[in-house]
Parts: structure tokens; sequence; C-alpha cells
């Protein structure tokens, strides 16, 4: 991959996540998401029985991948990478044919039946164009989510993976995963 | 997944693009082949022509009503995407549904041609300049649309197995066993009609119960590596396998598509192939050839479900 000037990313901390949800509400509230779709969602991970038993929680979004699934299957070129490394969606030339939806290895991606289009997490591009960081990261009380550009090697994205250890999910799907879940 | 993302409409779209597809090729190689004197041969092309342009006229409009936004279909020919299996798709199946219309037009009577354009209305009658008589050029646009068939018929293939994500699609056999099963299931159509009609020929059964027995004989082929080299794959790959041993598309698999689809009509097909080689009567049977041959089909529709659901129900752990 060429390098880029800027590329966005998120690390996530997920043992700090209480699954109070606030993401999925701001995500909704901010990109106008009806209660029944989801951009970011939560998993949950329980075992065991009491006394001897864990619960955890892990907040997970679309991972804008450097090697886009989605993107390379689009007929229309709907699905599209920034050059900041944004996965997204231009809604107008979507024609709803699903491939992307079936093609993301993390089910990032979901089909607004009300509006026949497909619909992800864009890293609230509006707001991160605008110099703010995405609503989930913002609304999130225990911080779970670290927002940055992977190339600004002051920032805290970059301290944090350079300093702690990560893993990213289903990298054998090799779409090249950009969702760091620090350990 | 909670609930497939592709649903029926694209399993008989993605059956009946295969259709068309093994109807044309039949059709096709029959003319690219024809001998002076062998009529057989051009009946059968001339059926299959006939036939060819329609099932995947009719699965390309499912296909665009399964659009979100169907209306919308129109920006699929703005692009020429290749790296989109499906955008490659797309413009294969305009050039492949144009040339099997005109191919079709090219195998009618001139009395047949005649009828056609008496039936366009006076507003449209600028149409009638465009008539032609194409019979000369029936071997060109063979020629031209054969190895679009042949596109077509892997295409639906390789439309699931180029997402990387679904490990039950994910690998090359699954393109070569769509456009194997698409060619078989053309000749079981001609096939079917022939013998329905009651007029197959010692001469036709025996080209085109070759024909399938090769093609059964590649689709075991590929379907037994598909499941062998499945199993000794990685973890993701032998998972995505449980869903037709021992998962929910187990029965639809072994009995709908492998005995049924496959085993059954290979054995009867064989059996008729020799009885049609030998002295004696052309048929074992009239009735048990067109059940054959309508196992085939039901052996091809088979397959694409179980594929469809299978596939997007598996996915990487």
């Amino acid at each position: 991959m060429a390098r880029r000037e800027k590329r966005y990313a998120i690390a996530i901390d997920a043992k700090k996540c209480v699954d109070c949800k606030a993401c999925v509400v701001a995500c909704r509230a901010e990109n106008d998401v009806p209660v029944e779709y989801s951009r970011p969602w939560i998993n949950e991970d329980h075992r065991g029985d009491w006394p001897r038993l864990m619960l955890a929680f892990e907040p997970e979004q679309c991972h804008h991948c450097d090697d886009p699934a989605c993107v390379r299957v689009c007929p229309t070129g709907a699905s599209y990478q920034r050059a900041d490394g944004i996965v997204a969606i231009k809604q107008s030339d979507c024609v709803g044919c699903r491939y992307c939806v079936i093609a993301c290895p993390y089910e990032a991606r979901f089909f607004r039946e009300d509006k026949g289009v497909v619909e992800k997490c864009d890293l609230c591009s509006a707001r991160v164009d605008r110099g703010e960081v995405p609503a989930c990261v913002e609304t999130c009380p225990s911080k779970v989510r670290v927002f940055g550009d992977l190339n600004e090697p002051k920032g805290r994205l970059a301290e944090l993976l350079a300093t702690r250890q990560y893993k990213i999910k289903k990298a054998e799907a090799g779409t090249g995963p950009q969702l760091y879940y620090l350990l | 997944m909670h609930h497939p993302t592709w649903g029926f409409l694209i399993v008989n779209y993605l059956f009946l693009g295969g259709l068309s597809a093994g109807l044309f090729f039949v059709s096709g190689v029959a003319t690219l082949f024809y001998q002076q004197g062998k009529e057989g041969n051009a009946r059968m092309a001339r059926l299959a022509a006939l036939l060819a342009p329609w099932p995947v006229a009719i699965g390309c409009t499912l296909l665009i009503f399964d659009l979100g936004k169907w209306y919308r279909f129109y920006k699929l020919f703005l692009h020429l995407r290749v790296v989109s299996p499906m955008s490659i798709g797309t413009w294969l199946l305009l050039l492949f549904t144009a040339i099997s219309l005109l191919y079709l037009y090219s195998w009618l009577t001139a009395d047949e041609r005649a009828l056609l354009i008496a039936k366009v209305p006076e507003r449209l009658a600028f149409v009638r300049r465009f008539d032609r008589d194409l019979t000369p050029h029936r071997k060109k646009l063979a020629a031209i649309g054969v190895p679009l068939s042949l596109g077509v018929g892997i295409y639906t293939g390789v439309l699931l197995g180029a997402v990387q994500s679904r490990p039950f699609w994910n690998t090359n056999l699954v393109a070569q066993l769509f456009l194997i099963s698409a060619l078989s299931t053309g000749c079981a159509a001609v096939m079917l009609v022939l013998v329905l009609r009651g007029e197959m020929t010692r001469e036709e059964m025996r080209t085109l119960f070759a024909a399938d027995v090769l093609l059964m004989l590649l689709e075991c082929l590929i379907v037994t590596p598909y499941l062998l080299h499945g199993e000794l794959s990685v973890e993701s790959v032998r998972q995505s396998l449980t869903l037709i041993l021992g998962g929910p598309y187990t029965w639809a698999f072994w009995i709908g598509f492998v005995v049924l689809g496959l085993v059954i009509p290979l054995a009867v097909e064989a059996r008729e192939l020799k009885l049609s080689l030998a002295v004696g009567p052309a048929h074992a049977s009239r009735v048990l050839t067109a059940v054959t041959a309508a196992l085939v089909l039901v052996g091809g529709f088979m397959l694409r479900y179980i594929f469809v659901f299978a596939g997007q129900a598996s996915s990487f752990k």
C-alpha cells in the first residue's frame, strides 16, 4: 500500500468496556440510524458458572481495512476508500445489491430495508473533516476507544500501538483490518 | 448471520443464468461442428437456440428486482470495475443476452421472421428496417456466443467463489462446479424438451447423453476434491463444510444434489448412452429419460440453493 498522508484508525481497550452502549446510541443520533440498525455493536463473551465465571465485552465496528473486500466487490464504486483510509459508501451510487454485506468478514455492514441501500460506520467522516473525533469515541464514558492518525508519530494512537500489545481480528481474511484491540 | 442477505431470487437467477449459458453452449457447439447431412445436430441447435435467451432474461429481471433500489440498475452499466465479479458479470450478461437474441433470430426461418415482423405495430414501423436475414452469420454469432456463454456460466460461480470472507465459497472449485453444472443443465433442458415432444432421435440421444455423462463425471471430479481438500484445509474451511456434513444443508446436499441430481441421472444416462450406441431400442423408457433430465435440472437448482445459503452462513471465527 502506498503510504498515506493520514491514516485514521481506532484502538479499542476492551477491558474498559462496561456495555453501557453509549457508543451505539451516540452513533445512531449522530448518523440518523434507526433503532433496528446499528453501526457499532458490542460483543459479549461469558463463561463458567458462579462463582467461577467471567464476563467480557468487546465493542466492534467497521475495521476500515487497508484492502477492503467490500470496496473491491462493489459493482458501481459506491463503496470507496478515502485517501485517509476511511471506508465509506456514496449512498446515491448504491444500488442495494448487498454484495458488500456478504463480502465483509466482520459483518460490519447492513442493508437498510427502509432506504434500499447499504450502510456502515464511516468513522463519522463529517466530524473528522471538521477536526472532531467520531461520536462513539467522544461519548464513551470509560474511554474505551482512542481515535487518531496512525501516521502522526506523536499522537496518542501511535503511542498506544508502540507501547502496548494489541491484536487485530480475523487477519486471515486478508483485508488488512485497522481496528486495534489493546491487550 | 441472522438471516441470509441473498435469498431465493438470487438462487433462481444463478440457476437461470447457468441454464441459458448451457443452452447456448449446446446450440453453439452443435452449430460450429455441424456437418452436412447430420440433421439431428441442426434440429438440436435450433431448439437450444430458441430456448437460450429466455431463462437469462427472466433471471436478469429477478436480479434487478432483488436490488434495494431497482431503478438504479442503470448505474451498473455506468461502471466497469474489473476487480468486482458482479461488475464483470453485469457486462457479460448484457453482451450474452444480446448475442443470444441475435443468434435466436439467425435461427428463425424466413416465414417466422415475416410473422414476427408483421406483429410489429404501425407506430414502431421503423423497427422493420432492422429485419435482416442473419442465417449466414449463424456460425459467427455462435463463435462469439460460446465464449460468452462459458463466461456467464463460470461467472455465476466466481460471484460466490471470489468472496474471501466466506470459506464455503472461497475456492476456485466453486466456479468450475457452477460452470460444468450450467452446461449439464443446458444439455438436460434440450433432452427434456426433445423427449417430451417425442422426437428425440438416436443420434441426438447419443450426442446429448455422451455430453451430459461427461459433464456429470466432471462434476463428480470437482465435488470430490471440494470435500476432500476442504477437510484437509484450515479450521474455518472445515467448519464451513459441517454445513453440508451434518449441518442444516446435509440432506439438501447429499440427497437433493448428490443422489438425485448427480448419481442417479449419471447412472441412467450412462445406461441410455450404452443403449443408444448398441443396435436395439433407442430408449430404455421415454418417461425415464424425461425424469432423468428433470432430475439434472433439479440437481442444478439444488446446487445453487445450497451454495447460496450455506456460503452465507459460513465465516471466519
